[in-house]
């Protein structure tokens, strides 16, 4: 039977298909976005309130076993956010890290209807299903690490970028990837050293190649197969001031490599608050804390002059949070500066060293905490494209994903920022350029990053981020009639609106109401398929099995996931990447 | 070889937390007639699945086991559950995943407690990392790089047989010849199997791993020591380990229940994490938990995705809270708090002490398993279940985290269903029931 | 805790006073593993788990030989196992494999852990001429009183 539903009289805003605002009706039939429905479907009168497609986060860590140990370890941070199970409902806890269920319940009814985990260590793959099958309500994606694997390094070390896209294609195939993620490439290898890598031309141990090489290697790689997501990188350095520089010399470091078909971007530079500090303008700066100023601005400005690259925020918002990263010696960093416990997480020979997660609260007060606070939305309102750039917390690193209709406030609202900067320490001021800026994001834009803008960067805009005809019928009604508000002047009207959808439909089904979850279907993962030459398949299996079974500690035939675990959830995309020599 | 033979290679053991994924077992006629690669526990394992089994589900009349339908057992296990106000679930160790979700929905729906057995093996060592995290070791990472391997209150050679071959013994990318690229050492109250194989033994005087632990971490601060020895080793040689340890290209401290069990417990856990925390400021250190069941590891984990917390949580008030000491099983026997106790995939009766046992013989037990076992021989309901790993598929969880798919070899024993689908069925009668 | 001490304390002063003091501590061995596996009411795990290892000099002060019957008491209650050499064991501390036979004696206070106190447990061992070491079904129901 034909599922059908009939959105009248809703405010739209879809970007993707140009419309910012217009009264428009929403037809839906079995979970797509159609011209007409019959007389016989479902209508809902939205009596002018605001429809947007449903939101789509593109870094969030809502998965894995880093998100399994820092939940295990913080007991504390539950605590006091329990969430009681309803007839529809599983029971479960918050805060920073919440339990699956809430993770899927919470995102539902602020309106998201996609989000992809952004750093899934290949070889645990299994689990990540495992735990998607109990995140209700949303699609997903997983991004697996690249970027410390010795498999990697060795093509790398030969130069052999066929041989690596054979690598990432099997990887992407056999676990079930949507691209190519890149996290301190080589740093975290060194700490298997109990060392760092800082600078792009420093020598990773044990192999005698270089950062620069193993970004460029793998966006080679992730260009020749024609990933529809560019590669993700987290750069070396994060945490440390002055590292805005390190940052762009990542940039201009892969800024030559021809995208696949022409396309003009080709990296994902990812939470950028954590790596665009500069350095205050001082004869006694020293790359300390107390010296730290935005590097936001700066960043903006590289970024309105090169084309080649889409940034997330990773906004800090103050309170508790729990950093997490694939970047292991970052996390020692901030362990023995903060003394707080320190989990480090070793991952065989595709991370050795390993991931990290230490629990941090960003404090207001807090000079360094305030300019953090300050980067990405310097950045944000500088940059002239919204379409590149993504608002998110990196949850939970930078504050939970439900902090995110105060971050929209402070991008809609100079007023908003005028009442926080006063809130937050003075250096918010004194050393970045925010206070200056008159910039309010329109409904239209923050429809760009909360929805088409990381549809499009992930490659799903055929389906996801708009509401034109063929679209999965994702969408998100908001409590507001906008031609009756000025939110930039109500920032609580903001958070309002932005914290409780009045209607989240995904899949054509409707999901939550008014902040209550209604059902709790398990959504799609959506995975990626580089179907490539027979010859190139049969070169990366053969090679992958000696590689394999010779360094780590369990055998190439059990490294695969299994259907049993996908085939229910699997969204496959597959794409034609013959093209590559084997 | 004919069609009723049939060779399963790269088979992954489901014994201990070592998940050995390299075994080669025969299948011939329906039955396993031979493990190579595994250990004499994995073989016993293997080939004595079929020895001592459940075979049809009983309940208790008059005292006696009698073989009963599993509906009847089934509406029997309702009957008990939706009675009891405290109800506990329990187990979970020694069956796949999925399972475990199922467990977890029954006691949410019961409003009950549900814990596994890492509260009497490692649930010392979450409490340990709750309060100072974890530098947690992978064993490839182990295998590729330790030049220092301790064994602390751990006997592998027993516990897990095929750890020390496998993993350490074993050749290693930068490690080269296993016998002199790298030293073992085990630290001990006894003088044990594994001890016998290591380089180095220390005998530690019983309970006094928190002060040895804690001096070491003083010795390495450069704190210096007014006493001469300290849990029956001297100061001086203490130092000289210390001073071997900053030095290491890369350590990994593997623990046993020699350390989570004794005089403690979760304080010498504390003191192990703080002490390898330190020495990364000198040099690469790990450490690593040796799980006892194969997927006790697993427990912790779809136990912390699924309820926020890894063992010892309550669903009383329709929402997980969590409290070791409270809502662990033994303290909730031992309390006498429970009054009905839903067993899966775990032997209490056979490692329980005295004062939880006898409170178990005061209350109805369902109990799911395999085999005839301890508890069988106390429970009101006996459910047997497929053997995971041997006789279902699942997934489980390595001692360092690693998932592994658990592949199904033979059918199960006629009628008799694996722990999630009894589970499963279960869930759906009480859910009926309760509402 | 009071019924548990009171009756140890009983038991204690049944005995004659020719005993050893003793640190008992529990765990695992290969042979408890493979009893375990085998089946729980197997001869071998019933081999495996109902013996308590000690050094030489312990079994001389008993007098007894390698496979006799003793007595191990705790504060929690006691138990009878057979004695066994094991010729790595120093004097002062026993181990009995973990087992039906260890819990007997072991106590169940976890001090707010969850954890209860398996290893390092102040016991006494005499020699136990003449007694039967029980079955594992019956030192499970002179545990709980049940068979």
């Amino acid at each position: 039977m034909t599922k059908e539903m009939l959105l009248t009289n809703g405010r739209v805003y879809d970007p993707m298909n140009r419309v910012d605002g217009e009264q428009k009706d929403i037809a839906i039939s079995d979970g797509k976005i159609v011209e007409r429905v019959s007389g016989k479907a479902k209508t809902i009168d939205l009596k002018g309130r605001m429809v947007m497609a449903g939101g789509i986060d593109m870094h969030s860590h809502i998965v894995g076993s880093k998100l399994g140990f820092g939940r295990a370890m913080c007991p504390e941070d539950h605590r006091k956010d329990p969430v009681p199970k309803t007839k529809v409902t599983r029971g479960g806890v918050g805060y920073t890290m919440p339990n699956s269920y809430v993770i899927g319940y919470r995102y539902s009814a602020m309106g998201y209807t996609t989000v992809i985990e952004p750093a899934l260590p290949a070889l645990k793959a299994l689990g990540s299903w495992e735990e998607l099958e109990d995140v209700p309500c949303l699609d997903n994606g997983l991004l697996p690490l690249f970027c410390n694997s010795m498999i990697t390094f060795n093509y790398v070390k030969e130069k052999d970028i066929s041989g690596l896209a054979g690598y990432i294609a099997w990887i992407l195939r056999k676990v079930g990837g949507l691209g190519v993620k890149v996290v301190c490439p080589g740093g975290t290898y060194a700490w298997a050293h109990g060392r760092n890598v800082r600078e792009l031309d420093s020598e990773v141990p044990d192999w005698g190649i270089t950062p620069r090489e193993i970004i460029r290697g793998l966006t080679e790689a992730t260009e020749a197969l024609g990933l529809p997501h560019t590669m993700h990188l987290h750069p070396l350095n994060l945490g440390r001031v002055g590292n805005i520089k390190t940052t762009i010399e990542h940039l201009e470091a892969i800024k030559d490599i021809k995208g696949h078909k022409g396309r003009k971007q080709i990296c994902h530079l990812t939470h950028m608050s954590f790596e665009s500090l500069a350095m205050h303008e001082d004869e006694k700066a020293k790359p300390e804390w107390k010296w730290v100023s935005s590097g936001g601005l700066e960043l903006a400005e590289y970024a309105n002059k090169n084309k080649h690259f889409t940034v997330d925020l990773g906004q800090i918002t103050f309170g508790p949070a729990t950093t997490m990263t694939g970047d292991g010696p970052f996390q020692f960093t901030l362990y023995q500066m903060t003394k707080n416990k320190w989990a480090n997480i070793c991952v065989d020979v595709e991370m050795p060293g390993g991931a990290g997660v230490v629990p941090y609260f960003f404090d207001p007060k807090s000079p360094a905490n305030a300019v953090q606070w300050a980067i990405p939305l310097e950045f944000a309102l500088s940059v002239n494209d919204v379409w590149r750039v993504i608002m998110t917390t990196d949850h939970p690193n930078a504050g939970p994903f439900t902090k995110y209709p105060l971050v929209l406030s402070w991008l809609m609202s100079k007023k908003q920022r005028e009442i926080w900067l006063e809130k937050v320490h003075k250096f918010a001021t004194e050393r970045s350029t925010l206070a200056d800026i008159e910039r309010e994001w329109s409904l239209y834009e923050i429809a760009i990053t909360t929805r088409a803008a990381p549809a499009k960067i992930l490659g799903m805009h055929d389906v996801k981020g708009h509401l034109g005809i063929g679209a999965d019928a994702d969408v998100t009604v908001y409590d507001l009639d906008p031609t009756k508000t000025n939110l930039a002047d109500d920032p609580e009207k903001i958070i309002k609106t932005f914290g409780e959808s009045y209607l989240t439909i995904k899949g054509g089904e409707e999901i939550a109401k008014k902040g209550k979850i209604g059902r709790t279907p398990v959504g799609k993962v959506w995975t990626i398929h580089p179907e490539v030459s027979d010859e190139l398949w049969e070169r990366a299996n053969k090679e992958l099995e000696k590689m394999i079974n010779r360094w780590y500690a369990h055998s190439f035939d059990n490294y695969p996931v299994p259907e049993r675990y996908r085939e229910h959830l699997e969204q496959k995309v597959v794409i034609d990447s013959t093209s590559v020599s084997a | 070889m004919t069609e009723s033979e049939k060779v399963f290679q790269n088979v992954v053991c489901p014994f201990c937390g070592c998940l050995c994924d390299d075994l080669r077992i025969e299948v011939k006629d329906g039955k396993i007639v031979k493990n190579d690669e595994g250990c004499a526990i994995s073989k016993a394992k293997f080939l004595s699945h079929d020895e001592d089994r459940l075979s049809t589900p009983t309940i208790k009349r008059n005292g006696e086991h009698v073989e009963v339908s599993f509906d009847e057992a089934m509406k029997r296990a309702v009957e008990i559950l939706t009675a009891a106000r405290r109800p506990l679930v329990y187990g979970l160790s020694s069956t796949e995943n999925d399972a475990h979700r199922e467990a977890y929905k029954i006691a949410e729906t019961l409003g009950g407690v549900v814990d596994n057995t890492s509260s009497v093996c490692h649930g010392p060592t979450v409490l340990g990392v709750q309060e100072s995290g974890e530098a947690a070791g992978s064993l490839a990472e182990v295998k590729n790089r330790a030049d220092l391997v301790i064994y602390w209150g751990s006997n592998p050679q027993f516990a897990h047989p095929r750890h020390l071959s496998r993993y350490v013994r074993a050749e290693g990318e930068y490690i080269g010849d296993p016998k002199t690229g790298r030293k073992i050492w085990v630290f001990d109250i006894r003088k044990t199997i594994s001890a016998g194989v290591a380089d180095e033994f220390i005998r530690i005087e019983p309970g006094t791993d928190l002060e040895i632990l804690g001096a070491m971490r003083a010795i390495l601060r450069g704190h210096v020591l007014d006493i001469e020895e300290i849990g029956g080793i001297s100061v001086k040689s203490l130092t000289e380990m210390v001073e071997k340890m900053k030095e290491v290209k890369y350590g990994i401290l593997f623990f046993g229940l020699g350390l989570t069990q004794s005089k403690g417990r979760h304080r010498n856990i504390d003191a192990a994490v703080r002490l390898v925390q330190d020495l990364n400021t000198f040099a690469k250190w790990n450490m690593m938990p040796m799980r006892g069941h194969f997927n006790v590891a697993g427990a912790n984990k779809t136990s912390t995705w699924q309820t926020g917390y890894p063992f010892a949580v309550d669903y009383a008030r329709g929402y997980p809270r969590y409290q070791p000491g409270e809502y662990t099983a033994v303290d909730m026997l031992a309390r006498g708090e429970a009054d009905a106790l839903l067993n899966i995939a775990a032997d209490p009766a056979a490692h329980f002490p005295r004062r939880a046992l006898r409170h178990m013989a005061a209350i109805p037990i369902i109990n799911l398993d395999p085999k005839r076992n301890m508890t069988s021989l106390m429970a009101e309901v006996n459910l047997p279940a497929a053997m995971a790993g041997i006789e279902c598929d699942g997934a489980a969880q390595r001692m360092d985290g690693l998932p592994m798919y658990l592949k199904k070899l033979i059918d199960p024993p006629e009628g008799v269903l694996p722990d999630r689908d009894i589970l499963k069925t279960l869930h759906e009668k009480i859910a009926k029931e309760v509402g | 805790m009071q019924l548990e001490n009171a009756n140890g304390l009983g038991e204690v002063l049944k005995m004659s006073a020719v005993g050893v003091d003793v640190l008992l501590t529990s765990g695992r061995t290969l042979k408890q593993g493979r009893g375990m596996e085998i089946g729980k009411l197997s001869s071998d795990y019933f081999d495996a788990v109902s013996i308590c290892e000690m050094d030489e000099s312990t079994l001389k002060v008993l007098g007894i030989e390698d496979g006799d019957p003793v007595r191990v008491e705790t504060d929690i209650g006691s138990v009878v196992v057979f004695g066994k050499h094991d010729r790595r064991a120093e004097p002062g501390v026993v181990f009995i494999p973990c087992g039906p036979y260890a819990n007997a004696v072991t106590g169940s206070d976890t001090l707010e852990s969850g954890m209860p106190g398996y290893k390092s447990i102040p016991a006494r061992v005499f020699p136990a001429k003449g007694e039967t070491v029980p079955t594992v079904e019956e030192i499970l129901a002179e545990m709980v009183g049940v068979g």
